[in-house]
């Protein structure tokens, strides 16, 4: 499967990039993607196969996910994005 | 001499501003150990001031400056005091916050809390010498902005003191006028104008006097551990990035607040995010004083005239909400509300009320429009002149909502008169709560319920009673780091909150207090501003949201819709799971 993931905050800032593409068939395949592609994003906010503590992820803007096994389908979007939205 | 209590001096200091008359009253340490400091303490001695039953205007009206027992201890984040008066926005309880050198400074005078009544005769700087209490005539610092104030003020009176200062528009009693020092704003509520209506310009202080702490060494040794988690993860945002890169977050779950409140997502939102903004401008970093999370980042503008703070509530009220997408407007209007004495949020909201209000012909001014940077900074300029339509934008969007008519309250972006802050409500549902049942209105300060829509425990967009408590949860973290005062964007770096905090004023205090006391004495302070709404007036049905949130979905998003009774049945819960009455009668 492959998914549009888009990056927001601190994620942005370590990837570099707003927006790219991941493969894999639940969350925690695309965030070993991920980490694998983008080190200084692993380093702060991918550990493995899953988030480090003060980060989550977004299915399509509607649903907070965090299980490694959330399955994904082609075409899916996850955003990435800190935990702490005060301000 | 020393106080015996650690922690505290164990008096507060009471001024009678119309004879400029002075006392030192005694706290007790039930009274201390019970509420703590800060909001807390503040609170409660409103309440026995009887400041409830009193307007908030008048000189019988009290207003207390309170400091907390944290105050000069090496933790992190710790030089804050808490402004506490009836709002008189609201007509209900008030506590603003803010840190500063003030925080330090007003302590070493020897007190635990500031309280002022009456009126002085003239335009006046308080000077709080130590123990000695002085007026001054103020009539030279007529008219000048906050900034001109602390820096003509420490000019002539020496930079050993600290200050807080009303602008302009707390000088004219604009009802969300601030209190500030150091940049920072004791901010929502108006407490601005309170310290206004009492002819006090400024209050300066200095002192030497330095409470003792239980366990010095075992504190010091706690406070290095809090500071190197400051600068982990859990901070990471703010001191990277600060609140700003919240925007682009919110616009994407369609929760940012745009042309007052009529979307929820903003087409010019990547023009004014800080990550665009700080690719033309020069970024600087900066921090309260005592902090080691330095979350202020300050950006220059193209003028050449400075440099302005921008916290993501400034930009989402002054650009999105009014349909600015202009960063150097954004940034020019900031720096107006710094100088002004204005808090964003209400500035903002009632200008994008009135823009709305102009739209629907309800308001003959054609020059005020969404997307008019020009427009924006008029209408700032005009509250704090009183100049024009400024004299019922001073008023707040509540009031003026009242004074237009024709059921244009249905879309006044407040609660109990607060205006709304820059998380839409209906895509935030647990937020929604949180804001309807606030005791000072809308408010993201007192209730962090955003953080429960931010996780996995609740479908954001279809929130049930079963969330409640977890919204009683956030309200009380708030209330106990208000009345200890910490700062909230430490919070990430606890692991249990209540027991960790209870470790800290174990150190500094020397009580046994656990985190179960510290549980059930924060629930204690949120009842008793529920106590003060109760006596100055409160009713159930305030606690709600503007008609057309609680009637129309968010058209960017369908599924971030609320109705009256879904916010009621939260709203019961939460009432019940505070051990109140299902409608909020205490």
């Amino acid at each position: 499967m492959q998914v549009v993931v888009e990056l927001f905050g601190i994620a942005r800032a370590r990837a570099g990039v707003g927006q790219t593409t991941a493969v894999g068939d639940c969350l925690g395949d695309v965030l070993a993607d991920l980490a694998a592609r983008f080190p200084p994003l692993a380093e702060s906010c991918i550990a493995g196969r899953t988030l480090r503590s003060g980060f989550l992820a977004n299915l399509g803007g509607k649903r907070f996910v965090t299980a490694p096994d959330t399955p994904l389908a082609d075409g899916d979007t996850v955003l990435l994005l800190p935990l702490d939205a005060g301000g | 001499m020393a106080s015996p209590l650690p922690g505290y001096h164990g008096c507060l200091l009471r001024i009678y501003l119309s004879t400029g008359v002075s006392e030192q009253v005694a706290l007790d340490e039930t009274l201390l150990r019970s509420t703590i400091g800060g909001s807390g303490l503040g609170v409660e001695l409103l309440l026995r001031e009887g400041a409830a039953e009193t307007d908030p205007l008048s000189p019988d009206a009290s207003i207390a400056f309170v400091f907390s027992p944290l105050v000069g201890s090496p933790l992190t984040t710790s030089a804050k005091f808490a402004v506490v008066s009836k709002s008189p926005l609201t007509g209900r309880i008030n506590d603003s916050l803010a840190s500063s050198g003030f925080a330090l400074a007003g302590k070493k005078t020897g007190h635990d809390a500031i309280v002022l009544t009456g009126r002085a005769p003239r335009l006046s700087i308080l000077v709080i010498d130590e123990g000695v209490v002085r007026l001054e005539s103020a009539e030279r610092y007529r008219g000048l902005s906050t900034r001109e104030t602390e820096r003509r003020l420490r000019e002539n009176l020496g930079s050993e003191f600290q200050t807080a200062t009303v602008g302009p528009a707390g000088e004219r009693q604009v009802l969300f006028a601030t209190i500030s020092h150091d940049g920072r704003h004791a901010g929502r509520g108006g407490s601005g104008a309170v310290l206004g209506s009492k002819n006090i310009k400024a209050i300066a202080v200095r002192g030497t006097v330095r409470p003792h702490w239980a366990e010095p060494a075992a504190l010091v040794e706690l406070a290095r551990k809090f500071s190197e988690k400051s600068f982990g993860p859990a901070t990471a945002k703010y001191r990277e990035l600060g609140t700003a890169s919240n925007l682009l977050t919110f616009n994407r779950l369609h929760v940012l607040p745009t042309r007052n409140f009529q979307q929820g997502s903003f087409a010019g939102a990547e023009a004014i995010s800080p990550e665009q903004i700080s690719v033309a401008r020069e970024r600087t970093r900066s921090s309260c004083m005592a902090c080691t999370i330095g979350c202020e980042h300050l950006y220059g503008l193209q003028n050449g005239t400075g440099s302005v703070r921008l916290e993501y509530e400034n930009l989402f009220a002054l650009g999105p909400l009014c349909g600015i997408d202009d960063p150097e407007v954004i940034l020019a209007a900031s720096r107006l509300c710094d100088d002004l004495g204005l808090d964003t949020i209400s500035a903002g909201g009632t200008i994008a009320f009135a823009m709305e209000c102009v739209e629907r012909g309800l308001l003959d001014e054609p020059w005020l429009k969404f997307g008019d940077g020009a427009s924006l900074l008029q209408s700032l300029d005009s509250i704090a002149t009183g100049d024009g339509l400024g004299q019922l934008l001073a008023q707040g969007s509540r009031r003026m909502a009242h004074a237009i008519g024709h059921d244009s309250i249905d879309f006044a972006p407040q609660v109990k008169g607060l205006e709304i802050p820059g998380y839409d409500p209906r895509g935030l549902q647990t937020m929604a709560l949180g804001f309807a049942v606030g005791s000072r209105g809308a408010d993201h300060n007192r209730s962090g319920a955003y953080e429960v829509d931010f996780s996995t425990a609740v479908d954001r967009c279809n929130v049930g009673p079963e969330s409640a408590h977890l919204a009683v949860e956030t309200e009380d973290k708030a209330a106990l780091m208000d009345s200890l005062i910490l700062c909230k964007f430490l919070r990430g770096v606890f692991t249990d909150f209540f027991a960790e905090s209870a470790e800290i004023l174990r150190l500094v205090t020397g009580w046994d207090v656990t985190g179960n006391e510290l549980r059930e004495t924060a629930g204690r302070i949120v009842t008793n501003k529920k106590r003060f709404n109760i006596r100055a007036g409160w009713t159930p049905d305030e606690d709600t949201l503007p008609p057309r949130m609680l009637r129309q979905a968010l058209p960017d998003d369908p599924r971030a819709a609320l109705s009256k009774e879904s916010l009621g049945g939260l709203i019961r819960a939460y009432n019940l799971a505070r051990g109140w009455s299902a409608d909020g009668w205490i």
